[in-house]
């Protein structure tokens, strides 16, 4: 179900968190809301699901205006951070809540909890609680809960923040898969790029309040709106150089380092503070635009290494390159960027 | 090793002292004095020997020697060297005296016949000289103390009382002054009504108490407070720990002012022409009533204190999540937070029937068991018997067996109690990893 937030607005006491946002998730979409610490993501999501009051604006679920109704009457299916299990029921009567509460008919409800657990894979678990399960069983067990009562919306805050490293792999194309399974409408809070891209069909990146981009994974990777979001979304991440623009290229601050700005790109007024985005893959032995340095750092990843560059004005750049033994700290490398792939951000971090 | 594990005992030792000053040695003191029947009269230490008017009663009463009895309460005269030497010191004619000695070692049953003894010497005394005679052989048993049994046996043989074995047994038993051993406490225990009636009142009590304020409102306070607003619900809790900080006389003070004829109560109702009583001691149901909220108000905060906290360990996810999950506010306290507080629950339940059984400072201070022992319960009965009776005489062996009930039970309930809470509380389930 189409899920419309229009001109939303959300403050506790006199804070403003979000002003005026508007956003909408196609159905069956996977959505992520993607952000650092405090942007107003989970703000964002709890008002959708009702816990938090909307200060302004509407929420729709399909044609359905739901700004007012409380969470019990809104039919969403929430994954909180902590699965938010109640620890004196077992699995499931963890599942069955949902359904109990409704007044479901009992062998009705034991279908429905069957059906359920076998898509997440726990049908073994339903007999045990919260405390005899490790952190991906929760997961999976939070996940059928809010699943279980066929919701409209799936949400889903932070749910692999809790899970160690591998679970987190194996959990992030479960949830996809269930996602796909179902055809839900879903929206996944993290602030891990990895997962918002991994995930989702669309991301939206939010900072202070505000979505910055909203953007298919490749598409906001490859051609960012803005400096934060180029910053956001790559791991290892982009290295920023600041300069100006003089004669149609770019200065790099503190140093006599020239550097053309790739071709297409608007060319700035002189004296304009510029700042380029290189990304690590698009640094290196290949490419046409030499930038001389300094090998500052390696480090090694297994099949790449991941080279820190010290340029002479002391900012760095990274190069991420298949594992090469003739290169040590200290080295002077001349190595280029790919001209093309050079992001050129304004002053106020907008793409130029 | 060692040395921790002699360090753990060093550390522990303060408090093995307390446990065994403060807990079991008045506990072994109870049972003890519970098998005596000491009271006011008896005293607390050893006792004497002495036949009296209220002896005499008792050896024909309760050990059926009526006649014995009769035959003890007549005085005796006894011509002996004690009396011959007390009328040589009042200065009684010598040759009356060397006379009587001839009559040395004659009883005479009663008075008339001794004096008619006296009257028959050849010193012909007179009338006041044979009174006075005859008063220093006045050999009566009756308001003679004796320290010891034997001194007591002594005396009856020389009376010349003849009596068989039993007899003197009963004799010994029913003149002993002082404390005695004895099971009769719990005889009279079982076989007094009263103790029936307070038994009820005092399960009643407990269990009223309990479940409506202790526990049930309690837990209503503390999970109405907790959906407030956190100011306003902690005002609230406020007021309802106010009745537990004020001083009791106090509290019940106030009570009294509400339910005096001349109090709030009576005045108020006294605008609509109803006349003026005392509302707390005008029925039992209505002591009842009263005795059962100041008890209520004062217990209700600490359940709240309790649940208050307990409920507030509940992560709010929980809240949130069976919000989102459908559940209205009731089905939230009924499905997630009752079921979480059961082990709240269970300690205050515990906790509070055993200072419900143990406390009748409320009771004592508010209808002190009245109106008519309508609302004695079993420890201020206790109090009652062994430390403040109208009659004046305090009944210490009595009072620590009906004691000694209430330790009985309080150890019973908590060694049941602790049963409880070890098996499920300490014996966690292993977190299994799969």
């Amino acid at each position: 179900m189409r899920i419309l937030l229009d001109k939303f607005s959300k403050s506790f006491g006199t804070t403003k968190v979000i002003e005026d946002l508007t956003l909408e998730v196609a159905d069956g979409e996977m959505l992520a809301l993607l952000g650092p610490s405090g942007c107003g993501k989970s703000t964002t999501l709890f008002a959708i699901c009702g816990i938090h009051k909307v200060t302004g604006g509407r929420i729709l679920f399909g044609d359905r205006d739901v700004t007012d109704l409380p969470s019990q009457a809104r039919s969403v299916g929430v994954v909180f951070q902590s699965y938010a299990l109640y620890p004196h029921m077992t699995v499931a009567e963890n599942i069955a809540f949902p359904l109990q509460v409704k007044k479901v008919a009992p062998d009705q409800i034991k279908r429905e909890v069957d059906a359920i657990a076998a898509l997440v894979h726990i049908e073994n678990l339903l007999g045990r609680r919260p405390a005899e399960l490790s952190g991906g069983q929760q997961q999976r067990v939070a996940l059928a809960r809010a699943l279980v009562r066929k919701p409209d919306v799936l949400l889903l805050d932070e749910p692999l923040a809790n899970l160690d490293a591998k679970l987190r792999l194996e959990m992030r194309s479960e949830i996809r898969r269930i996602q796909l399974e179902t055809g839900i409408t879903a929206i996944l809070v993290t602030h891990d790029q990895v997962e918002a891209m991994s995930m989702c069909d669309r991301i939206a990146i939010m900072n202070a309040g505000e979505i910055v981009q909203l953007a298919t994974p490749t598409e906001m990777y490859h051609n960012p709106r803005t400096a934060f979001v180029a910053g956001f979304l790559g791991n290892p991440p982009i290295a920023f150089l600041r300069g100006t623009a003089k004669d149609g290229g770019f200065a790099l601050d503190n140093s006599d380092i020239r550097l053309p700005l790739p071709a297409g790109t608007l060319s700035p007024a002189d004296g304009s503070k510029l700042t380029l985005g290189i990304r690590p893959e698009d640094f290196g032995p290949l490419g046409d635009i030499a930038i001389p340095g300094k090998i500052a750092f390696v480090e090694t990843q297994g099949r790449e290494n991941l080279y820190d560059v010290r340029l002479a004005d002391g900012s760095m750049l990274r190069s991420i390159q298949p594992v090469r033994g003739d290169i040590a700290v200290g080295n002077e490398v001349a190595w280029s960027a790919s001209g093309a792939k050079v992001m050129v951000f304004g002053e106020d971090g907008a793409r130029l | 090793m060692n040395s921790s594990r002699s360090l753990g005992l060093m550390l522990l030792t303060p408090a093995i002292v307390l446990v065994v000053l403060f807990f079991l040695v008045p506990v072994a003191l109870t049972a003890v004095f519970s098998f005596t029947n000491m009271s006011t009269a008896t005293g607390i230490t050893g006792g004497a020997y002495q036949i009296g008017p209220s002896s005499l009663q008792r050896l024909g009463d309760s050990y059926g020697f009526p006649e014995l009895a009769e035959r003890l309460s007549q005085p005796s005269y006894v011509i002996d060297e004690r009396g011959l030497t007390a009328l040589e010191s009042a200065g009684v004619d010598a040759s009356a005296i060397t006379e009587m000695r001839t009559h040395l070692g004659e009883v005479f049953p009663t008075r008339r016949e001794a004096e008619r003894m006296i009257k028959g010497l050849d010193a012909r005394p007179s009338t006041r000289e044979v009174k006075q005679i005859s008063e220093q052989f006045n050999r009566s048993l009756l308001d003679t103390r004796y320290e010891s049994e034997g001194d007591l046996l002594a005396g009856l043989d020389a009376l010349g009382v003849e009596v068989t074995p039993a007899e003197r047994d009963a004799v010994a038993a029913s003149s002993y002054s002082g404390w005695t051993w004895t099971t009769d406490n719990f005889r009279r225990m079982v076989s007094t009504p009263d103790t029936l009636r307070t038994l009820i009142n005092t399960v009643f009590y407990v269990a009223i108490v309990l479940v409506l304020f202790n526990t049930g409102y309690a837990m209503f306070l503390a999970i109405t407070t907790y959906y407030m607003p956190e100011t306003t619900g902690g005002i609230f809790r406020s007021i309802w720990l106010l009745p537990r900080i004020t001083p009791p006389v106090i509290y019940v003070l106030m009570w009294k002012w509400l339910a005096w004829d001349t109090g709030f109560i009576s005045m108020f109702l006294g605008q609509f022409g109803v006349a003026p009583k005392n509302w707390m001691l005008d029925s039992s149901t209505n002591a009842w009533v009263f005795v059962i909220l100041i008890n209520g108000f004062v217990g209700a905060s600490m359940g709240m204190l309790v649940f208050s906290s307990a409920l507030r360990a509940i992560p709010k996810s929980q809240f949130y999540a069976s919000e989102v999950d459908g559940a209205s506010r009731w089905q939230q306290i009924r499905y997630i937070i009752l079921p979480q507080m059961r082990w709240p629950i269970l300690f205050v339940t515990c906790y509070q029937t055993l200072s419900l059984l143990a406390s009748f400072d409320l009771i004592l201070l508010s209808t002190e068991g009245g109106p008519g022992g309508a609302t004695e319960v079993w420890s201020l009965m206790t109090y009652h018997t062994a430390l403040n009776n109208y009659a004046g005489n305090l009944e210490y062996g009595y009072g620590t067996a009906l004691s000694l009930v209430l330790v009985v039970i309080g150890v019973t309930l908590s060694l049941i109690y602790l049963r409880v809470f070890n098996y499920n509380a300490l014996v966690a389930k292993p977190l299994i990893e799969q």
